[in-house]
Formats: structure tokens, C-alpha cells, sequence
């Protein structure tokens, strides 16, 4: 395992390399021929306004482009912008509440209309409209007002000071579509432009021939593209469909795909394929993290309608000593072993990234300590008085329902907690609910993660972009899921501390990045020492690609296909 | 016949009308969310704008009554009017809309059938093209080494899923076998591929045999076990006997009595096996990447989309009660014994 | 007719066998063999009605079969108006089709339900005979004319008709190809008994206007002495006795016959209560594994030491009467002569 870690960091690192010898494949566009790349989750709409689906983010993230992306490290790069605006050199204003953006010159949309500020201030209105259903409104959040100063400057300016302004119009989830394409497709006639929404116009490398929704897309280059002699493939294949494994085969053992995304497969498998030696696994990692929401209030089905609120408190896991002892029970390196692979890295963080945000107080939990463990409920008075192998203190036994979504990984995962947590004197029990019920968000439903009628359940969740405010602003006690709110809300774990409360209001009035991390570090601190959340795996995103594909830069913080417009044949 | 066919098809409408009504109701109260697959990065408040703009929270019965408008009504006229060109009104009328993709679910099934009659259906005449002179050889010379043979690849054809035998010779023939060798095979079906030329077509055909092949072993598996059972009943009458004694050659025997009479119940079995093409082989299409109806029906139902799911089944509902009745009529017709009048 | 035995025989069977394998275990390889039919001796005459008579299951019907060919026999020789059955190829014996026909004992399951009547009984002739397609037609018609069935009726399918019509069918089917022999296979067990009597005066009067042979195989006795001229008693695979008709059913040799024959029912009640009755024990020993010694030892009332030990040979014992038991077995030279005589068909 340890041999194939090192393959991995070998082959990321080769990866990043022939950015450097980029010129020496420049040529003409479309020199490359076809570029094949497969999805085993098909994209059912171009218009990822419609969606939010990674699928669908990714695949149009080659046909519409936002103002500014982050590359393969979680930097910004301007994109369709000239520059990143800052308060330093003027961009965005000094009481925070406005950014001005100027846009590249001379760029064409596909169609060879000139590409205008309007066009931006119109995809705003489009996807804040009320009747729209927009998936990514969220991040026009505090927008009021966009203005065209002129065809090449946009002014964007916010309700209250935006300490990280860098949203709307930012990174693949909000790219720019064409207003004189979408015009007449806003609110509720959004989903009957079919013809739209399959065949966006955009100012990306390519541009789109033929979709089938939940099938395939062909794309050819667009010969309006900004840039010279890219992109330099002149036809993309974009099929999707099938499973991880398959698709993985396809790239790493047939060669008939140049590039295959997601492959969470069995990590052993996925470095056998690798071994033919036709294609590469690559890994970026982001903000994934796989934890343990351990619930904070009593789910006993007895209190009925008060089940899981605040009014009454889980009987033991409010002790932070069972939780620590749960915590430290676990080996989170032979989770990764058995489950990830290249694919995961032990964290003790809930904000493992980027790098200025993570911090490193936490990271004893690295090494399993199951008589330590045992130490700390012995120490907290948790002993095993009836003889029964179950510990108990004042007549509470500590017995848990462990719930989480059905996917062979997580099952594993389960059943190996489940094992160590028997060794301290924690009895178990397991429950796997489908994806679609675990996460939906039917009131009517028991079963969903919000509602958590169960003491620990296990998914990732992440953020998109590199602010971690919005992220880091989940566990307000305002925002604990209850019959008052139809359970929406996103404090699934009812962490509530006012101190908590405090430092989220502080950062939101924050614009200096070092005291923003440092804000971020301590929040996480507090979450990992309430161990209402106990951190498992940091993810990464496995992709495959063929030894023939150059260009390739692994890109976890925006789409994984975010520079296909440099992607290049080696040979 | 005529009369027993029009009372049968009368007789379908309620019948159909129920089964969309259950259908619907089984697939609306089952818990699931369109936005359930989404990030969990968008907000829920978000979510539930989605679900407010695809009409999630409106009452069941006004659901439901919509959906029968639009497939009844909205639908036919809209291809009606695109096939005659005529104006009957209908372009302003909302269509059967997909969650998932926003666009016509309709729209959606007429993409996805010529894959799906390409490679199910293709399977399904290949099969029986097997399965008949296996069936008719097995049961002629029962217990010969032929017939043994038949028996296990038929057993194996039953037992072994797709999902096992279609990764199996995908490792054999996409893996194995390099890709510059003739034999080797492509292990994704390219579904946009044009066959314009012998080339292409070529090339259509070699995409065509794996998952062809997998699928026509279960179809043959199931009609060559069925074929040979009838030819042994047949085999055995007596009218057999006294064709033979009728000194008739051998071949006409076999050929002429036996086998057109036990062609009576394979042809039902063979028609109502039909609506299974259009159900699509959710598995085998799902291992070639064939992405035809199937894998719709299949990926609509993990992304809670209901008027998809729903549409779907019911069109399979359709068609089950369609070819029972061609069934039965083919059996009035080819069984002179069978009268329904 | 039936005592002159001076011409040559129409059919001669000698000692017919025929065995079906029987397959068992886990590779269905063949364990043993049934003897439906094993080892018998009978000639036919033109013009005359050999019945077979026998309990179900004794074989008879294979015979019927076998004589035709319709099975491959395991062993034995098959003569029909000269020609050897036997052994002829599959051309040969469909070329020998015409000559011998069969009649069924289920006239629904002999007809192929998907064909019309006037296409079960053109099928023969459109195989055998060059004719034109109207005197095809005609014969057709003719020939349902000649059985009793109504010319309308000449393209309506079997189902659409009664029993005693369809065995009708069966017999115009027969005749097409103007058979000499014809096989009658049980061909009235399936009728009630009203339309019986029907079937087998048509019978009589086609053999009586046609000139036909019938080998006629029925479990009704009463029946066979009726049309037979002479009869043959069937047990397990074998012939007990073959006799005229007359000395038969009068004065019966085997002791199988004598237990047969008592148990025809006696029409008047008087009689009938009177009648002493052979009642047989036991069960009909299985054919794939026949006792030793004579077939019919385990069940016969007067069964004697040898009987279990030797098989008895099938002999003439008086002129025209042949018996297979060791209660009228003759001097053993004068038996094999008997049997030397039949076996090469010069008795005089």
C-alpha cells in the first residue's frame, strides 16, 4: 500500500510537469484530432444553472466559462476577466460592499457575437430569478445591483460588506451564459428551452454539436476561442453512462477513453489497472471530507415530535469524553487502506483545505489509541457495571445507531467502527439508508441525514471554491434542522455554542485572509474538541487519463477538466 | 376475432387507466427527492426553490390529472402536429417535462429507441434465430450429445447474469485481445456513431456483438428450452405417427407437423417477450454503456424524477397489455381449435 | 377363408423383437431395456382380419407400430406382400408407404389439429401420386364419400368434428393411397359405444368392397370376434395362442385365454350369474424385467414346476392352432418340426 501511495504522489507530480513544456505542443487548433473522454455519471443538461450536478458542472465547464477560476492548487486565475480585482489594486472597494471586474478584449462567444459585460449582468438575472429553480443562486448571495460601466466593465455591488466577493460569476458552478441565446428562457419557461439547455453558447475552447441527455455529448472546437492554436483537439467525445470500474477499464486497460473521472472503485483494483501501463490515475484533493456527525440531541422515537431537538440532549454524546474515546478508537489509515486508497488521507479536520485554513491541533487523532480510549470513559466514570461488555453509567447503556448511505465503501467503514468501538465498550448497531431517501429532503421521511433520527451518521460533505465562510458558518446554532424550520438546515449534528456564534459573526467582517484562517482554524478546533464531529478521511478525486494526454492538471477547487483548452496528444 | 378484438381493446382503457394511476402512486409516495443527488453544497433553501419550480408541492390529484393531460392530450397533438405541420394549438402547452434534464420527456424516449431496438431488439431476433434450430435439434434427437450440450449452454445462458458474462467478454475481447488485433471489440457503444458507409457499418456491427451476444444468450437460453419442450410434446402425438405412416419424408414430418404445431405457444411467448425490448436490458446496456432505455429508466428513478419513471412504465404497461392481446390473437389465428368469438 | 393357408401369406412377421432402452442416472445413460414386443411369430393373409387381443400394456400396439415400421425393430423379420420391412432404408419404406396404412386408436391426437380434412387426406396422394390438382380434389371427395363424411365438410379443421367422424377422417386418410394392408390400431376405443358399431361395419364393408387385410388390435374381445377371422392373445411382449376365431373362443387352450375369455360379460343375466370366473392375481410383471421361465407363470392358475424354469415353445398343437404353454407341449421333435415348418411358412 505504502509502495502504491508513493506511485501515486510520483504520477501526480509527473502530471503537473508538462505544464512547463506546454510550448513545445503548440500548433495549430484542432491538429489533435479526438479527444475521448468518459463520465460514468451521463450529464442530463448543459445549463448548469438547471442542475448543480458535478456532471453537469464539469461537462459545460467546456463550453461556458466564468470570470475567474481556481487552478489546480485553489488559486484564483482570471479567466474571462483581465485581472483578479483586489482592495489593493482597486477592484473591489475599500468598505467591501462593491468589486468592479474588467473583461478580456476581443473576446467572441462561438456563435462570433462580441462577448459583453451585459451578458454577465443577464446571467445574474437568470439565475436569481424566483420562478427559475436555479441551482447555484446561492452564489449571487448579497448581490444587489450588477452594472455594465462599460462593454468591458462590470460593477458588482453587494447589500453588506463581502470580505470574499469572489462568488458570483466565479469558478464552474457560475459561469456566463449568452443573453441573446437565453433571453427568453427566464423563470418558469427556464426548462422549456430545451434547445438552450442542451446546446449552450459559450465562450469556452468548444462548443457543442450534439447532446443526449444522460447519454453523450459531441463537441467540436470553436474556431472564436480567445487563444491562439487551442485548443488543440478538434472534436470531444463526451460519453457517459456505465460504472467507475468500467470506465476506469476503458482508459486504463482498453484505451479506448483519453480520460475517465470519479473513480471511487476498490483501490486494489484501481492500481491493477494502472499496472497495464496504457494511462495514469491522478488525485486532487479539495475539501471532501468524510466524518461522523455525532447527534447532539436525544433521537429516542419515544420523546415523538421533540425527537432530535434541542429540547432534550443526547443522553451520552454530549459527554465530549465518549466522543473523544470514539474518536480515538478508530484506525482512520486502515479506513483509507481498505476503502480509498490513493483516493483518501486520514484527517482529523473537518477544514482540511486549502493549506492556510487547515489546522494542525488536532492531528493526534492520526494514531488509533483503543486503550486510551477506554482510559478516557474509564476516567469519565463509563464502566461496564452489569457485565454485559456494554460500558454504562447511571443505568445508560452507551449503544448507538450508526446510520449512513448504502455504497459499499461506507459499509466497510461501518463495519470496521462498529468492531473498534466494540473493543471500548460501545455497542453498535448499523442501518444503510438509499442515497436518493438519505439525502432528499422529504419532510415526510424518517430516514433522511437532516432529520437524523440516529446517534452517528457518516457522509462527505465539502465546499465549493476556497472561502470556507459560508462553510464554516454551517454549525450556527441558528441553523440546527427542526420541525420549526421542516428540518432544513444544515447544523445536522445541533452543535450549538454562542462562542461559536460569535467567531462566524467575526469573520463575516473580515476582509484580511491571515485573520480569516486563523478565524477558521479556531472554529474548526471548537467543532473537533465538542467531537459533535468526528473527521475520517480528507477524499480526493481519482481521475484517469492516458500516458497520450498531456496537459492534464488535476483540479479538485473548479471543474477537473477546468484547462481543457491546454490538453494536448504527447505523441 | 374482430368482435373479441374490440372488446379487448375497449376493455384496456380502464384497465390502463389504473395502472397509471397505481404507477403513479407508488412512485410518488415512495420517498425520494429530484434534488437528492445534488451537492450537498447547494443550500436548502435552494433545493427547495428546484423542487417549487419542477411543481414537486403540488396537491397528488392535480399531479396526477396534469400528467394524464399532458400525456393523453398535450403530447400526441404536439407530435401530431410536427409530423403534419398543421397548427392544433398545442405549442403553448407545457410538455411532459423531465426533472432531471428539463427538457420533454418524450423527447428523451424518442432519443433513446433506436439504440435500444438496435441492440435489444437485434438481440432478440438473433436469439430466436438461435434458439429455434437448437430447440427443434434438441428435442428431434433427445438425449444426444447435441441435446446435452443445449441443456448446459442453456442453463448457463439462464443462470449466468449479464453483469458477470458482459465483463467477462469485455476482459476477453476489449482487454485480452489488443486493440489492433481483428478480433478485438470496443467495450463502449458509441451511440452517436452514423452508419453511412460500409466502413461505419463495420464498425456499427462490431460495437453490435458483445452486447448483442450477452443478451441473446438469456434470450436464447429461455425460447430454445421453450421450443424444445412444445417439439417434444408434439413429437410424441399421434398425428406425427400417422404422418410418418402417411409416408412422408422425414424433413416434412418434422418441419410441416411438428414443428408448425409447436411454433403455437414459442410465437405467444416469443410476442409477449416483445415489450421487454422496448423496457431495454437495464444491465447489459448499463455494462456496454448502450444508454438506452433502460439506463433511462434506471437513472430517472435514482434522481426521483417522476414524470420520467412514470411516463416510462406506464409506455412498458402499455405495451405489456398491447402484445398480451397480439398474443392472444395470434394464438386464435394460429390455433384453428382456439375461437373467442 | 381363414383355414385356407395354402397361398402365400400377405404379411409375415418372425420373430419380431422390439426393445426400448431405458436411460437413468445422472448422464442419462441407457440401464436396461424394455421388451414391449419380444420374440413373435404371426402371418397375415390377403384379404382376411388377424385381431390382436391383450390388457393394456402387453405390447400389442407396438406390434401394430412395428409391423409398419413406424419403430425401428431391435431384431426379427418383416415380410409385406413380398417385400422385406425389416430392413429397408428410409426410401425404400417410403416408397412402400401406400402399400400399408394405419388407422388410430385417438382420432383427435392422429389428426394434425392445424390442417384442414381435405389437407390430412390430400397429404398422401400430393406425396405419393402425380395428379393434377383437381383430381386431387375429387379424390378427395371421393374418399370422404366412401367413409360416410359430408363433402362440405372438406375444409373444416378436426376439432370441428365428432369422434366417429374424425375416425372417419382417419380411415379416408388411410385409404387415399389404396392400401392392401391396413393396421387398425385399438381404432374404436376412443368412440362411445353407439358410434362403435358404426365405425366397425365400415370397416367390414370396406374390406368386403376394397379387398383389404386388417391386422385389428383391440382389448375388446366381444369386438374382435365380431370382425376377426382368426385371433391372437397377446401376454407381456409375447403370443400366448393364435387360433381361428371360432375354436378360440369356443374352446380356448391357454390357460391365459381361458382367464380372458371368462371375463367377457355374458349379455343374459341368468348365464352371467352362472359363469365361473378365473380371477387372476397379482400384477402384470414389469416387460423391462420378465419372469423366468414362461411369461404368464407368476399369475397362472395351473401353473407347474416347469413352468418357472422353462420357456415354452410357441407351437401348432392342432392344424391352424398355436399355443405357447407347457400344458399342450408335444413331443419336443415333433414340436421343433411344427416350429421348423412355421418358421419357413410350408404348412400344409
Amino acid at each position: 500500500m505504502k509502495l502504491t501511495t508513493a506511485l501515486m504522489g510520483a504520477a501526480a507530480t509527473l502530471v503537473l510537469t508538462p505544464a512547463a513544456f506546454a510550448d513545445g505542443h503548440e500548433g495549430e487548433r484542432g491538429r489533435d484530432g479526438q479527444l475521448n473522454i468518459i463520465y460514468w455519471q451521463a450529464p442530463s443538461t448543459l445549463n448548469p444553472y438547471l442542475s448543480g450536478g458535478t456532471k453537469e458542472i464539469e461537462s459545460a465547464s467546456m463550453i461556458v466559462e466564468p470570470l475567474a477560476r481556481f487552478n489546480e492548487v485553489g488559486e484564483m486565475v482570471p479567466w474571462l476577466a483581465e485581472s483578479i480585482p483586489t482592495v489593493e489594486n482597486g477592484g473591489v472597494a475599500e468598505d467591501l460592499t462593491s468589486i468592479t471586474w474588467t473583461l478580456k478584449e476581443g473576446v467572441l462567444w462561438s456563435d462570433g457575437t462580441p462577448f459583453t459585460a451585459e451578458d454577465a449582468i443577464f446571467t445574474w438575472e437568470y439565475c436569481t430569478h424566483p420562478e427559475g429553480g436555479c441551482a447555484n443562486i446561492n452564489y449571487f448571495d448579497g448581490v444587489t445591483s450588477m452594472e455594465a460601466v462599460d462593454d468591458r466593465t462590470l460593477k458588482i455591488t453587494f447589500d453588506a460588506p463581502k470580505p470574499f466577493p469572489y462568488t458570483a460569476l466565479v469558478g464552474s458552478e457560475s459561469p456566463i451564459i449568452q443573453k441573446a441565446q437565453f433571453e427568453n428562457c427566464i423563470g418558469a419557461a427556464a426548462p422549456t428551452c430545451t434547445e438552450q439547455n442542451f446546446g449552450p453558447i459559450g465562450t469556452g475552447p468548444f462548443k457543442v454539436d450534439e447532446f443526449k441527455a444522460n447519454d453523450v455529448i459531441q463537441l467540436s472546437a470553436n474556431e472564436n476561442f480567445r487563444e491562439a492554436g487551442k485548443p488543440a483537439f478538434a472534436t470531444v467525445l463526451f460519453k457517459g453512462g456505465g460504472d467507475a470500474a468500467a470506465s476506469a477499464r476503458s482508459v486504463l486497460e482498453t484505451g479506448e477513453f483519453d480520460y475517465a473521472w470519479n473513480l471511487q472503485i476498490d483501490p486494489q483494483v484501481l492500481s491493477d489497472m494502472e499496472q497495464v501501463g496504457i494511462g495514469t490515475v491522478a488525485v486532487a484533493f479539495a475539501t471532501s471530507v468524510e466524518r461522523l456527525m455525532v447527534n447532539q440531541t436525544n433521537p429516542d422515537p419515544a420523546l415523538g415530535d421533540e425527537r432530535a431537538t434541542l429540547a432534550h440532549p443526547h443522553p451520552f454524546l454530549t459527554d465530549r469524553a465518549v466522543g473523544r474515546a470514539m474518536s480515538m478508537a478508530i484506525d482512520r489509515s486502515l479506513l483509507v487502506e481498505v476503502g480509498y486508497g490513493a483516493g483518501g488521507q486520514p484527517t482529523c479536520n473537518v477544514l482540511p483545505a486549502p493549506e492556510a485554513y487547515a489546522s494542525t491541533a488536532n492531528d493526534d487523532c492520526l494514531t488509533q489509541d483503543i486503550e486510551g480510549a477506554k482510559q478516557v470513559l474509564e476516567d469519565a466514570g463509563w464502566t461496564d457495571t452489569n457485565g454485559n461488555g456494554i460500558r454504562d453509567k447511571d443505568g445508560i447503556e452507551l449503544e448507538v445507531l450508526y446510520q449512513t448511505s448504502t455504497n459499499a465503501v461506507r459499509q466497510d467503514t461501518q463495519a470496521l467502527i462498529k468492531q473498534w468501538w466494540s473493543e471500548i465498550g460501545i455497542e453498535t448497531e448499523l442501518r444503510n439508508i438509499d442515497a436518493s431517501v438519505f439525502f432528499g429532503s422529504d419532510p415526510g421521511s424518517p430516514d433522511t441525514f437532516q432529520k437524523f433520527f440516529a446517534d452517528v451518521e457518516m457522509y462527505t460533505n465539502n465546499f465549493a471554491g476556497v472561502d470556507p465562510e459560508a462553510y464554516m458558518a454551517r454549525w450556527l446554532c441558528s441553523d440546527i434542522p427542526s420541525p420549526e424550520n421542516q428540518w432544513q438546515g444544515n447544523n445536522n449534528q445541533r452543535f450549538c455554542d454562542p462562542a461559536y456564534d460569535a467567531l462566524v459573526d467575526e469573520m463575516s467582517q473580515t476582509a484580511d485572509l491571515d485573520r480569516r484562517a486563523e478565524l477558521a482554524k479556531q472554529m474548526n478546533d471548537m467543532l473537533m474538541q465538542s467531537y459533535s464531529i468526528i473527521p475520517l478521511i480528507h477524499r480526493g478525486n481519482p481521475s484517469a487519463h492516458a500516458n497520450s494526454l498531456g496537459g492534464v492538471k488535476m483540479n479538485d477547487w473548479d471543474s477537473e477538466i477546468w484547462n481543457v483548452k491546454d490538453w494536448y496528444r504527447t505523441e | 376475432m374482430f368482435n373479441f378484438t374490440i372488446r379487448r381493446l375497449i376493455l384496456t382503457i380502464p384497465t390502463l387507466l389504473f395502472i397509471s394511476f397505481v404507477i403513479f402512486l407508488i412512485v410518488k409516495l415512495s420517498p425520494s427527492d429530484p434534488t437528492g443527488n445534488l451537492p450537498l453544497t447547494i443550500p436548502a433553501e435552494v433545493r427547495e426553490q428546484i423542487r417549487e419550480a419542477l411543481g414537486v408541492n403540488q396537491p397528488l390529484i392535480v399531479q396526477y390529472l396534469k400528467w394524464l393531460q399532458q400525456f393523453f392530450w398535450i403530447e400526441p397533438l404536439i407530435y401530431l402536429e410536427n409530423a403534419t405541420g398543421w397548427d392544433l394549438g398545442a405549442g403553448d402547452a407545457t410538455r411532459l417535462i423531465s426533472y432531471q434534464t428539463r427538457s420533454p420527456v418524450m423527447d428523451l424516449i424518442m432519443q433513446r429507441m433506436p439504440q435500444t431496438l438496435w441492440v435489444v431488439g437485434t438481440a432478440y431476433v438473433v436469439g430466436i434465430l438461435i434458439a429455434l434450430p437448437i430447440g427443434v435439434i434438441s428435442a428431434y434427437k433427445q438425449y444426444s450429445v447435441f441435446d446435452q450440450v443445449g441443456t448446459f449452454v442453456s442453463m448457463v445462458g439462464f443462470s449466468v447474469p449479464p453483469f458477470f458474462s458482459g465483463v467477462v467478454v469485455i476482459v476477453l475481447f476489449s482487454v485480452i485481445i489488443p486493440s489492433d488485433s481483428f478480433f478485438w471489440l470496443p467495450s463502449i457503444y458509441d451511440t452517436t456513431h452514423r452508419v453511412t458507409d460500409w466502413d461505419s457499418f463495420v464498425y456499427q456491427f462490431r460495437q453490435m456483438i458483445m452486447p448483442v451476444m450477452v443478451l441473446a444468450l438469456q434470450i436464447t437460453a429461455q425460447i430454445s428450452r421453450f421450443t424444445r419442450a412444445s417439439m417434444l410434446d408434439n413429437l410424441n402425438q399421434d398425428y406425427v405417427r400417422t404422418a410418418r405412416a402417411k409416408g412422408l419424408r422425414e424433413r416434412t414430418v418434422v418441419l410441416l407437423h411438428v414443428l408448425r404445431n409447436s411454433m403455437i405457444p414459442v410465437v405467444t411467448v416469443i410476442a409477449l417477450g416483445i415489450p421487454s425490448i422496448f423496457g431495454g436490458a437495464i444491465i447489459t446496456e448499463q455494462v456496454f454503456k448502450v444508454n438506452g432505455l433502460g439506463q433511462l429508466l434506471i437513472l430517472s428513478i435514482q434522481g426521483g424524477d417522476v414524470p420520467t419513471v412514470q411516463t416510462l412504465t406506464f409506455i412498458f404497461a402499455i405495451l405489456i397489455v398491447l402484445f398480451n392481446l397480439i398474443a392472444d390473437i395470434l394464438y386464435g389465428l394460429l390455433d384453428p381449435r382456439i375461437r373467442y368469438d | 377363408m381363414a383355414l385356407d393357408m395354402k397361398t402365400e401369406p400377405l404379411v409375415r412377421v418372425q420373430n419380431l423383437k422390439m426393445h426400448f432402452p431405458i436411460y437413468g442416472g445422472l448422464l442419462q445413460r441407457k440401464v436396461g431395456d424394455v421388451k414391449a414386443v419380444d420374440g413373435i411369430s404371426f402371418d397375415i393373409y390377403e384379404g382376411e382380419t388377424l385381431g390382436l387381443v391383450g390388457e393394456s400394456g402387453c405390447g400389442k400396439s407396438t406390434v401394430g407400430r412395428a409391423v409398419l415400421r413406424l419403430y425401428d425393430i431391435t431384431d426379427g423379420a418383416i415380410r409385406i406382400d413380398g417385400d422385406d420391412i425389416a430392413t429397408a432404408d428410409a426410401g425404400k419404406l417410403r416408397s412402400m408407404r401406400p402399400l400399408m396404412q394405419m388407422i388410430f386408436q385417438d382420432p383427435q391426437a392422429s389428426l394434425n389439429p392445424r390442417m384442414t380434412v381435405a389437407d390430412i387426406i390430400a397429404e398422401p396422394l400430393r406425396e405419393h401420386v402425380k395428379m393434377s390438382k383437381i383430381e386431387r380434389e375429387d379424390r378427395v371427395l371421393e374418399l370422404m364419400d366412401q367413409v360416410g363424411l359430408n363433402k362440405e365438410f372438406a375444409n373444416r379443421y378436426p376439432h370441428e368434428f365428432s369422434g366417429g367422424q374424425r375416425q372417419r377422417i382417419g380411415i379416408a386418410r388411410a385409404l387415399a393411397l389404396n392400401p392392401k394392408f391396413i393396421v387398425c390400431d385399438e381404432p374404436i376405443a376412443a368412440l362411445d359405444v353407439s358410434i362403435q358399431a358404426q365405425v366397425v361395419n365400415l370397416l367390414e364393408e370396406l374390406q368386403d368392397r376394397l379387398g383389404l387385410t386388417y391386422l385389428f388390435i383391440s382389448h375388446d374381445l366381444s369386438m374382435v370376434r365380431h370382425i376377426a377371422d382368426r385371433v391372437a392373445v397377446m401376454y407381456l411382449g409375447q403370443i400366448a395362442e393364435l387360433a381361428p376365431r371360432a375354436e378360440l373362443y369356443e374352446a380356448p387352450l391357454h390357460p391365459y385365454t381361458q382367464a380372458l375369455l371368462s371375463a367377457v360379460p355374458e349379455p343374459d343375466p341368468n348365464i352371467e350369474e352362472q359363469v365361473e370366473r378365473i380371477i387372476l392375481t397379482g400384477d402384470v410383471p414389469s416387460p423391462s424385467n420378465p419372469p423366468q421361465g414362461c411369461n404368464f407363470c407368476t399369475r397362472c392358475p395351473q401353473v407347474m414346476e416347469i413352468c418357472k424354469t422353462v420357456e415354452p415353445q410357441f407351437q401348432e398343437v392342432q392344424p391352424g392352432r398355436f399355443v405357447a404353454c407347457h400344458l399342450h407341449q408335444i413331443a419336443e421333435n415333433a414340436a421343433s418340426e411344427a416350429h421348423k415348418s412355421i418358421q419357413q411358412g410350408e404348412i400344409t
